[in-house]
């Protein structure tokens, strides 16, 4: 669904697909991802929550470790991925079609990368 | 990088881990802290279980056991004072998972045992998990605690862990059971207080480092106690968006009846109450006095004095057959 070359990136790792100018879908990055390894459970937000940039929204767990998952975005929840609750592996198998949480009345937005700008922060936190 | 080590001998589950989470958000970039803890008897569930279905709940409260739920993933698992916690805390590189196993490792190698990760998130002797392992990770911050079996008395674990799936359906994370052993079996002379000396002496050489200890006092109390409400809280325990489902079912004299309770959080949401009894009124009446109950069998039972007394034989029927339940 959302193309990795037109989405923007966080440094907390989520991917932020704008389809207008207030409203975008959020997921996590291929990158991030492949560092927490297979996914068991995605722990959703409500719809309806408000958001705050740099706020948890909610997590995910791996075989890994559980892991938060911060709001690139100020906004309100409008929708969510409800198919991830019995597949989480989804994830793992395809990252940007597998959105988290779709947020509406966007007001702020953290200092977002693109693409190429991401893969480079990503080399350099190596 | 600075070693710091925290032993607390406090046993309220609750306690210990906001102790832990109090840690985890003081902890300075250099730090690497190994923190020592035992919960007195407790069952304790992973970040994204469903209570219920993990655990015995009436079972594990009437016997003065506590539920207790960690940030971290994973399953259930039990705990009482022959378990000893481990955690170990530190922030971006200086957290290291296969460097901290090496301590426990290291540790149990001072009384003559092999030790050795298997699977994921195990660590055995032979074959046999002592010690099972989860991890949390917010930011630059990590932890990584375990249990280690000394002593722990198995029967509790086989008494509150897993409830019959059939009856309670539930979202979540599965736990998967595990073959353990205590390492008292294996070597008599390990003692909770034995390994616990064990693990600094291990900590500091595979460090190469001395540490320095720490004590709870020199904390900010007040912190500690509103992370431990949290952990004490219905609202963490039992979140309202974990929903699950419990059916009973049983045939008696009058008629067959099923008993559908939906549950979000600790309360029932709604039930559906299905029978071939000739009293018509009877599933509506039960479907309302059983709504907003919380999901204990006293509770569950103590409404159904609510049911009219031309039904009273029905209604202590169903008492006993709510009282019967393995939760």
């Amino acid at each position: 669904m959302a193309n990795p070359n037109t989405c923007k990136f966080s440094k907390s790792h989520e991917w932020v697909d704008f389809i207008d100018e207030t409203t975008a879908f959020v997921g996590i990055s291929n990158h991030a991802q492949d560092l927490l390894g297979d996914l068991v459970f995605v722990n959703l937000p409500m719809e309806g929550d408000e958001l705050e940039v740099g706020q948890v929204v909610c997590d995910v767990e791996s075989v890994k470790a559980v892991s938060d998952i911060y709001s690139p975005v100020s906004g309100v929840i409008c929708a969510v991925n409800e198919d991830l609750a019995d597949a989480p592996e989804k994830i793992n198998e395809a990252p940007y079609e597998a959105w988290l949480f779709k947020v509406e009345n966007i007001t702020k937005t953290e200092e977002l990368l693109t693409l190429e700008e991401y893969e480079a922060f990503c080399k350099e936190e190596e | 990088m600075k070693l710091k080590f925290l032993n607390t001998y406090k046993t309220e589950p609750h306690h210990n881990l906001a102790l832990e989470e109090y840690l985890f958000t003081i902890m300075a970039e250099d730090d690497c802290i190994l923190y020592l803890w035992q919960n007195k008897s407790t069952v304790v569930i992973g970040k994204n279980q469903n209570a219920y279905k993990e655990c015995k709940v009436d079972t594990l409260e009437k016997s003065g056991g506590s539920l207790a739920r960690r940030p971290s993933g994973g399953g259930a698992v039990y705990h009482d004072l022959g378990n000893l916690n481990f955690t170990f805390l530190a922030r971006g590189k200086n957290y290291n998972v296969e460097k901290q196993l090496e301590v426990i490792i290291y540790a149990l190698s001072f009384f003559g045992l092999r030790a050795e990760r298997t699977g994921r998130n195990d660590i055995c002797v032979d074959g046999r998990k002592f010690s099972g392992n989860a991890f949390l990770k917010r930011g630059d911050r990590h932890y990584h605690h375990g249990t280690i079996l000394v002593d722990v008395d198995m029967a509790g674990l086989s008494q509150f862990l897993n409830v019959s799936p059939k009856k309670l359906q539930a979202k979540g994370v599965a736990s998967v059971k595990s073959r353990v052993v205590n390492l008292s079996e294996l070597k008599p002379e390990i003692t909770v207080e034995a390994m616990r000396s064990a693990l600094k002496k291990a900590f500091e050489q595979v460090y190469k480092s001395s540490c320095e200890e720490i004590y709870e006092d020199d904390f900010d109390g007040r912190a500690i106690d509103e992370l431990e409400e949290k952990y004490r809280s219905a609202k963490w325990l039992f979140p309202e968006k974990a929903k699950a489902t419990f059916l009973m079912e049983e045939r008696f004299n009058w008629g067959e009846i099923s008993i559908g309770l939906e549950l979000s959080g600790d309360r029932v949401k709604s039930a559906s109450v299905y029978t071939d009894a000739m009293e018509t009124e009877l599933a509506p009446m039960l479907e309302e006095i059983l709504q907003g109950c919380r999901f204990a069998k006293d509770e569950l039972a103590g409404r159904l004095f609510a049911v009219s007394e031309d039904y009273k034989t029905i209604a202590e029927d169903l008492r006993q057959l709510i009282l019967s339940q393995d939760l």
